[in-house]
């Protein structure tokens, strides 16, 4: 394989999705690789880390609340406050949120915010848009986004409601911890599906090197994914229904971010 | 009126042994982790309210579940409950409205013991609600 920044996705028991996050790292051209939760040593050679969705230990006492302490972050809350890039999506944000690491306010393992059970009671799935709405220079985890970059992706959890006490809700949009809100697909805001505060659809720590999305960008990286026409268009066509597009730009992003943080 | 329930398992209850796992972890000492999931019913309650409540297998499976009715809608000494902070009471059980209830509430039920199977001190307690039990950014842990 060739050298290059090598990527761990970190797989807990529960862990579900960790096949299609794999799938949209490879695509953008980063050495991906799984790495269970019994192997917290093997994270030493890895310049980033996923942590991909799904109901690690079965979300038993608060969802993520388990993984966050498991032998396997340690390594992984070094590396983030060595400076490397965490990205965690749906049960890995709120296995980061459980950390401590998103927003990251206050001390590890000791959580001032969660994404907590759905204002509706319910899992729900329903495809979205999600807005980015803080300053370039505060997601350098996302290398060369645009400003109010609109991505697709599908939310799909029955935690995902930002919730934490009202000063803490004004710390996260005050200092530039929101780091995604829920938008149509022009950008316009929308309310979050899950009731969730500040609309908020993703966090971000201070030195924009941990973020953590609910919703599943690498569920509607593919052309054959899509909900738009996109997908009709290129019906009949193996190549273009394959095609990475939509969702994976997100990738694309953290792809860079990775490789420039690896040349420095 | 208030009448509460508490539904714990009668076989191994995998959620305690895995928050005993965590906890030692944590350096809290504790044998035993006892987990039970507290129901609050609220409104003009019916006699056979607990008959009924029996009845509902999404919150008493007969074959897994022990049902026991509760004098007080407070922890009793030793134990803590875990609440939603912003709670919105429900008022259907499994898509069904029951007689006479007006609002239900959820609490899970913790009770950690040491190796003669008594309570820990509160102090153990309180740290291990500080430290994993309780996320206070959405939750409230009430003890008596």
């Amino acid at each position: 394989m060739a050298a290059g920044p090598r990527v761990a996705v970190v797989v807990f028991p529960g862990t579900n999705s960790e096949d299609e996050t794999l799938r949209a790292v490879r695509a953008v051209g980063l050495q991906g690789e799984l790495v269970h939760w019994s192997q917290p040593e093997a994270l030493a050679r890895f310049d980033a880390f996923v942590l991909p969705g799904g109901f690690a230990y079965e979300d038993r006492i608060r969802a993520g609340a388990v993984a966050a302490h498991d032998a396997v972050m340690d390594p992984v809350i070094e590396a983030a406050q060595a400076g490397k890039f965490v990205l965690g999506i749906c049960n890995g944000a709120q296995i980061l949120a459980e950390a401590g690491l998103v927003p990251g306010t206050g001390p590890l393992r000791l959580p001032t915010a969660a994404f907590a059970p759905n204002a509706s009671g319910r899992f729900q799935s329903v495809h979205v848009h999600v807005k980015l709405s803080v300053t370039l220079d505060r997601v350098p985890i996302l290398g060369g986004i645009e400003d109010g970059a609109v991505i697709p992706a599908w939310a799909s959890h029955g935690d995902g409601r930002l919730a934490a006490p009202a000063d803490e809700l004004a710390r996260i949009e005050r200092d530039g911890h929101l780091a995604f809100i829920y938008c149509d697909r022009h950008g316009n805001p929308v309310s979050a599906p899950n009731g969730a505060a500040l609309d908020c659809a993703g966090l971000v720590n201070r030195d924009g090197n941990v973020l953590a999305i609910m919703p599943h960008p690498e569920r509607d990286g593919w052309t054959f994914q899509h909900l738009d026409d996109s997908r009709d268009v290129a019906r009949g066509d193996t190549a273009a229904t394959l095609a990475p597009s939509g969702g994976i730009r997100f990738f694309e992003h953290f792809a860079q971010a990775v490789r420039e943080r690896f040349s420095a | 009126m208030i009448r509460t329930f508490v539904v714990s398992l009668t076989i191994p209850d995998n959620e305690a042994y895995t928050a005993l796992e965590t906890l030692g972890r944590l350096g809290i000492d504790s044998s035993r982790v006892v987990r039970a999931d507290v129901w609050i019913f609220e409104g003009e309650l019916d006699a056979g309210l607990a008959a009924t409540i029996g009845s509902i297998e999404s919150i008493h499976n007969p074959n897994k579940h022990r049902l026991a009715e509760r004098q007080a809608d407070r922890p009793e000494p030793g134990e803590v409950w875990i609440a939603t902070r912003d709670e919105a009471p429900a008022t259907l059980v499994a898509g069904r409205a029951l007689p006479g209830v007006r609002a239900i509430l959820r609490r899970t039920a913790w009770r950690l013991l040491d190796d003669q199977g008594r309570d820990v001190a509160p102090a153990v307690l309180d740290r291990a609600v500080e430290t994993f039990l309780c996320n206070p950014a959405f939750q409230v842990a009430i003890t008596q």
